[in-house]
């Protein structure tokens, strides 16, 4: 299983908002255990989703200078269950940053319908350093993450034709 | 914004802790400490800055709230430990502090620990009076 | 992966508390993206292992009779260290409320006794026939399967009434 938990960005605006899509599909493996006989997509990954969105967001505001890692999740709420077949769109925008920490707002829908709402704190970890010990290369932007981005800026989102 | 009173400052500062500490409204008093009474941890001073700065419009520089660069001058620290000169350069630097626990044992890494209610209060009501 | 994130139960107080631990191993394939030179338990899956600690509180002290448990909101959760591979996290979670629809829990993870994470979780509590009484059969099927994975994992030391 990847842990990338958004399957495209819709939109970037740098420092301000971002949008991606997640696609909820039975060929995923953790929705056989959660629950093997009525799959649900697990809230914890959801918050994943809407962390992704966000600290992607934040980090491409800095110019991907600090290791972006989620450090508090103020409030995460579910309004409903979300089912195989149904495409979440996570909604991301920044309401505080500067040179050591984040603060995100989120929304959560399908089909326009809010489904949940998460705002989180995001800490730039090599500003904070608190006794932990961690590499010094930025690991948190994989390569996986960045093509994410980038397809993004090239494509735009349009279709390409054969 | 129509000047607040202190005690509508307090009530502003105390939801808020009750928001980011998931702490109960009596727990908040003017003494309380936020990491030994509330339970607060780096990040949510990180987390309570933030949400303070927003609902009083003010900033709230991390240096001024807790001053890095006399923590780290190795004029004012000896093995982890603020000596008298430090002493009273924080006491300058931190008028909104009460920093008479903090003397007895001025351990750099326990800085946090000075900050009550009170002192978080006192902090936004200055930067409230700087604005005019 | 498999979406379980509890190896094991070892004390549970009926409808009060549990303390519960889970391993983590450098086999677990997620690991690889989180992160590629740094592997480390994901944050959300430690909010995950919270849940799911809790939410065998609740089937527990109710007897299995609501077929789904889910996060309903999570309240300041803070994240203070890592978990790497080789070691095992241990949740404690307390239960604040309990009733057959709702329930509120408190829960920390340690390593070593070094506090991870913490937070306050609010689950609810459901039963597909409520909805839509052909589910029956989906609610049998489901209760049925949290009933044998709590039989695989829960090991108490004996507390109260709870000896599995």
């Amino acid at each position: 299983m990847r842990w990338i938990w958004i399957d495209r960005f819709e939109q970037v605006e740098t420092g301000v908002q971002a949008g991606a899509v997640k696609n909820v599909s039975l060929a995923e493996e953790h929705l056989h255990d959660h629950f093997a006989d009525f799959p649900l997509m697990p809230p914890s990954l959801m918050i994943e989703g809407m962390a992704q969105t966000a600290g992607i967001l934040v980090g491409e505001a800095r110019g991907f200078a600090e290791k972006v890692i989620l450090a508090k999740i103020k409030r995460a709420r579910f309004d409903r269950l979300v089912r195989p077949g149904e495409t979440l769109r996570y909604r991301a925008e920044i309401e505080q940053l500067t040179d050591a920490a984040a603060s995100t707002l989120g929304r959560i829908t399908v089909d326009d319908e809010l489904v949940g709402e998460v705002d989180l704190v995001f800490s730039h970890i090599d500003q904070n350093i608190s006794g932990l010990e961690f590499p010094q290369e930025n690991f948190v932007f994989t390569e996986a993450f960045m093509a994410l981005l980038n397809t993004f800026r090239q494509h735009g989102g349009e279709r390409i034709e054969l | 914004m129509p000047a607040l009173s202190r005690q509508e400052i307090f009530e502003n500062v105390k939801q808020t802790l009750v928001d980011a500490l998931s702490v109960e409204e009596d727990e908040v008093t003017e003494e309380a400490t936020l990491t030994g009474d509330l339970g607060a941890e780096s990040i949510d001073f990180l987390d309570i800055v933030f949400r303070l700065e927003k609902t009083f419009n003010i900033k709230m520089p991390q240096e001024e709230l807790i001053p890095r660069d006399i923590l780290s001058n190795p004029d004012y620290v000896n093995d982890r430990k603020l000596n008298a000169a430090g002493i009273a350069a924080l006491k300058q630097a931190m008028p909104h502090a009460d920093l008479s626990e903090f003397e007895k044992d001025p351990d750099i890494d326990k800085i946090s620990d000075v900050f009550t209610v009170g002192s978080i209060v006192r902090f936004v009501e200055a930067k409230l009076a700087e604005k005019g | 992966m498999k979406f379980v994130l509890i190896d094991r139960i070892s004390e549970l107080e009926s409808g009060k508390r549990i303390v519960a631990h889970k391993a983590l191993s450098l086999a677990e394939e997620y690991l690889q993206d989180h992160f590629p030179s740094f592997p480390v338990l994901p944050g959300v899956l430690m909010l995950e292992a919270l849940v799911q600690a809790s939410a065998w509180v609740v089937r527990e002290a109710l007897d299995f009779a609501p077929s789904l448990v889910v996060l309903k909101e999570a309240r300041n959760v803070i994240y203070k260290s890592f978990v790497v591979p080789g070691q095992v996290l241990t949740i404690e979670s307390n239960c604040r409320e309990l009733t057959p629809t709702e329930s509120t829990f408190l829960a920390s993870g340690t390593v070593a006794g070094r506090e991870i994470v913490k937070g306050r979780l609010l689950l609810r509590h459901l039963s597909l026939a409520e909805r839509d009484p052909r589910l029956t059969q989906t609610d049998e099927r489901l209760r049925a399967g949290q009933r044998t994975l709590f039989g695989l994992i829960c090991k108490p030391r004996a507390v109260g009434a709870a000896a599995g």
